[in-house]
C-alpha cells in the first residue's frame, strides 16, 4: 500500500470515528460504558494521528511509545475522574 | 588473503552497513521540535484533567454549561483539522517523491481547510458573547475559553508555520533538507491530536 493511500484510509477511519463518538450517546444509554466508548476512540483516533500522520511507525519504539502512551493514559485518568 | 577478496569483503560490509542504514528507523523532523511537542502535550493534559476534576465538582453547572455549546460546530472542527492533517501528510509524501508543486498545492488545501475551523471557533465565541457569556461567567466558561483559545492559538501558530513551509517548498528550500518540514508537519498533526482529545471532553461527555 502506498504511503498515500494509507494516509487517507487513515483519514476515513478517523472521520467514521469521529462520527461513532458524537452519536454514540444515542447508542449506549449506560454512563460509564458511554464514557470509557468515546475515550477508547480517542485513543484509537490518536493512534492514527501518532502512527500514520506523524509517521512515527517507523520511528524509534521508544518515542512511539511516548507518543502512544499519551493517548492511552490520558483518556484512562479521565475516564477514572468520570466513573469514581 | 589476496587484495581483491580484502577488497570484496570490505565492499560487501560496507554494502550491509548501507541497507541497515537505510531500514534503520528515524524520527522526523528535529528532536527540539518533539521536546517541544512534549511540552505541548503535558501543559494541555494538565488542562484536561483539570476540566475533568472541575465537571465532577460542578457536573451540574458543566451539564447547563455543555447545553449552551454546539456538539454540530465541534464536529466540523474535528473534521476540519483531520482534513487539513491528511492534506499536510499528502504534501510530506509528495516532498519525499520530489514534487514540489504538488507540495504546495497541498499545503494551501490544508491551510485552506484549517481556515473552516478558525471561522467556526471565532463563530462560536460571537455566539456565546451575544449571549452574554464570557470568561467570567462561570467555572464551566473560564476553561472553556482558556482550554479552546489556548488551542486556538497553536492552530495559529502552526498556520504561520504551515505558511513558512509553503514559501520555502515553492522556493526548493527543502531540497537538500527536510527535517523543517518533518518539524512543522509534526507539530500540525500534534495540534489535530489535542482537539481530537478536546472535542469529546468538551463537547460530547
Amino acid at each position: 500500500m502506498t504511503a498515500d493511500n494509507k494516509a487517507i484510509l487513515s483519514w476515513l477511519a478517523l472521520i467514521l470515528l469521529t462520527f461513532t463518538s458524537v452519536y454514540l450517546d444515542l447508542m449506549i444509554k449506560h454512563y460509564e460504558f458511554f464514557i470509557c466508548s468515546v475515550l477508547l476512540i480517542v485513543f484509537f483516533k490518536g493512534q492514527q494521528i501518532i502512527d500514520i500522520f506523524m509517521e512515527l511507525k517507523e520511528a524509534p519504539k521508544k518515542w512511539r511509545l511516548l507518543m502512544l502512551s499519551y493517548v492511552i493514559l490520558l483518556p484512562l485518568i479521565i475516564s477514572l475522574i468520570y466513573i469514581f | 588473503m589476496n587484495s581483491p577478496e580484502l577488497a570484496n569483503s570490505s565492499i560487501l560490509t560496507m554494502n550491509s552497513e548501507q541497507a541497515m542504514s537505510s531500514t534503520a528507523r528515524k524520527l522526523p523532523g528535529d528532536l527540539a521540535m518533539w521536546f517541544f511537542i512534549l511540552a505541548e502535550l503535558t501543559v494541555f493534559a494538565i488542562f484536561f484533567i483539570g476540566f475533568a476534576v472541575a465537571e465532577q465538582l460542578n457536573s451540574e453547572m458543566f451539564a447547563a454549561g455543555k447545553a449552551q455549546l454546539h456538539p454540530i460546530a465541534g464536529l466540523i472542527n474535528t473534521i476540519a483539522l483531520i482534513t487539513s492533517s491528511l492534506f499536510v501528510a499528502l504534501s510530506l509524501n509528495a516532498l519525499y517523491k520530489g514534487n514540489t508543486k504538488q507540495t504546495v498545492k497541498l499545503l494551501i488545501i490544508a491551510q485552506l481547510v484549517a481556515c473552516i475551523y478558525l471561522v467556526v471557533k471565532i463563530g462560536e465565541y460571537q455566539f456565546l458573547f451575544a449571549a452574554g457569556i464570557d470568561i467570567e461567567t462561570n467555572s464551566f466558561f473560564t476553561l472553556y475559553f482558556l482550554i479552546t483559545a489556548f488551542h486556538f492559538m497553536h492552530v495559529l501558530l502552526g498556520m504561520v508555520i504551515l505558511i513558512f513551509m509553503t514559501v520555502k517548498a515553492s522556493k526548493d528550500g527543502y531540497n537538500n533538507n527536510l527535517a523543517g518540514f518533518e518539524s512543522g508537519a509534526s507539530y500540525w498533526h500534534m495540534v489535530d491530536m489535542l482537539w481530537i482529545i478536546l472535542f469529546p471532553l468538551i463537547y460530547v461527555i
